[in-house]
């Protein structure tokens, strides 16, 4: 158990003279967790009354409050409401997708896709790019790039390496945690306690923390964007 | 096509490119399955919600303002009622004011008449009277003296004479 | 005596290196640590004083207050990942 740890099954491809690598496991996951997301999507889907003088199902209340929640939570720090309504879903299924990623660490012989840096890392990397292209798109090629040279021009570099480390420290906050939980839960079950303690460590790092995190990747999806577009 | 294993933050590969085809076809599942029926559903049960408040506070301006309209003409009816009965009553008191002086002048008028009628009789029969005296002292006369008296001549002297008694004797007999 | 120089003389440079190896990484764990604690703790004293004087902004608070910190957290996960990054890749 123990003599792979912090390592990750590789899968090398090779089609003729182009060949590849992944990670065979995050990948599975993430299908994984699509699967479930779209599933639930289409139970919620299904409780969702199309009449509106209809008395709302169970699952539409559900679907309601759970829309709710995300709109006040995270959109609502929008400060314009149109992007807040145009990136509702991009926001939304980032937090479920790294939501259900994390939580999926805590079923046997699964492991979370978030355990593996790629899958953050693009996420990141995919907020950053977005970031400056709504920027650029809201505030004009002109302004974006003077923006760089605020409020002094030898901020430069100083703008560059801040806008940098954003996707960076984004990705890295979520890969440390869901790694080092997860390490730190194959450490203990396997040298100390092998049953109950692991069990507790789970609910923590797994569910708690797994939540929290989620919750942290898509408010600060939502700060990065806000940011950018706004200064 | 092997399996091996790899050190977790060395190996950056295609892994990237897959999670963000994932999470792109992702995305777009949850938009078309979820979002964007939920979101639709939920605006379109807003709008409903406030066509109905709308309407609902429409109805009940219109209900205040014909429950005003109603109080103000039942006002009105009322203040007019009281006005006809103030007009009546006064009309009547005039009607019976002008009756009792109608008929006091008709009493008054009724009363001088019978005054002036009574003055009337009085002085035609006290010249009845006193012509009758005259003649029948004449008469009298003529018997006692035997003679026939000059009717002419005594009349004056009498008259003189019943001037005199009608001042004390027919005052008083009358 | 004699085993005890054989011991030293045995211990190669590779060894040395791991030693230092998992010493960096508890090193790293140890001080890395404490900026970020102290740091959320901080923000969570000072979400929570405003909470108290203002009940109703409870959510808002809350909501900066975990956005803070996990930003505040940022450190202590650099230093985790150097941590990782000792252990497991160099």
């Amino acid at each position: 158990m123990l003599e792979h740890l912090g390592e990750k099954l590789i899968l090398h491809v090779s089609l003729g003279s182009f060949s590849f690598s992944f990670d065979i496991l995050t990948v599975i996951m993430s299908w994984i967790v699509i699967i479930v997301l779209v599933v639930v999507a289409l139970i919620l889907r299904r409780g969702l009354g199309q009449d509106i003088e209809e008395k709302p199902s169970r699952t539409q209340a559900i679907l309601e409050s759970l829309i709710n929640l995300l709109k006040g939570q995270l959109t609502s720090s929008f400060s314009s409401d149109k992007l807040a309504k145009e990136l509702f879903p991009f926001v939304s299924t980032m937090f479920m997708f790294v939501l259900v990623s994390n939580w999926l660490s805590v079923i046997p012989y699964c492991e979370s896709p978030t355990k593996d840096l790629n899958v953050t890392l693009s996420l990141a990397l995919l907020v950053f790019v977005m970031s400056q292209l709504l920027a650029v798109r809201m505030k004009g090629g002109m302004k974006y790039l003077k923006g760089f040279v605020e409020p002094y021009p030898f901020m430069l570099p100083l703008n560059i390496v801040s806008e940098i480390a954003k996707p960076i420290s984004h990705s890295f906050r979520l890969f440390g945690n869901t790694f080092g939980g997860a390490i730190l839960i194959t450490v203990v079950s396997a040298k100390f306690a092998p049953v109950l303690v692991p069990a507790v460590l789970n609910a923590f790092y797994g569910l708690f923390v797994g939540a929290i995190q989620a919750f942290v990747f898509a408010i600060l999806t939502v700060a990065y964007i806000n940011v950018a577009v706004e200064s | 096509m092997h399996l091996e294993w790899g050190k977790v933050v060395k190996s950056l590969n295609w892994t990237f490119i897959f999670n963000l085809v994932n999470f792109a076809i992702l995305l777009y599942l949850l938009k078309r399955l979820l979002f964007k029926p939920a979101i639709e559903y939920l605006d379109r049960r807003r709008e409903q919600v406030a066509t109905r408040m709308e309407t609902t506070r429409k109805n009940e301006e219109q209900a205040k303002k014909l429950v005003a309209e109603r109080m103000e003409a039942l006002q009105t009816a009322y203040e007019q009622s009281r006005r006809i009965v103030e007009t009546a009553r006064v009309q009547a008191e005039e009607i019976i004011g002008q009756g009792k002086d109608d008929a006091k002048k008709e009493v008054e008028h009724i009363l001088e008449n019978a005054q002036a009628q009574i003055d009337q009789e009085r002085t035609e029969a006290g010249q009845e009277l006193r012509r009758s005296y005259a003649e029948i002292a004449v008469l009298g006369a003529s018997r006692v003296l035997g003679r026939e008296v000059n009717l002419e001549d005594h009349r004056r002297l009498l008259d003189d004479l019943l001037s005199e008694l009608e001042e004390d004797t027919l005052r008083m007999k009358l | 005596m004699e085993e005890a120089q054989n011991i030293v003389g045995q211990i190669s440079g590779a060894d040395i290196a791991t030693a230092a190896k998992y010493l960096a990484a508890g090193f790293v764990m140890a001080i890395g640590s404490i900026g970020s604690a102290i740091g959320e703790g901080i923000v969570a004293a000072h979400a929570l004083d405003g909470m108290a004087r203002q009940p109703e902004m409870e959510g808002a608070l809350l909501r900066t207050m975990v956005l803070g910190q996990a930003i505040t957290e940022s450190t202590g996960i650099y230093s985790l990942v150097v941590a990782i990054v000792l252990l497991f890749v160099v």
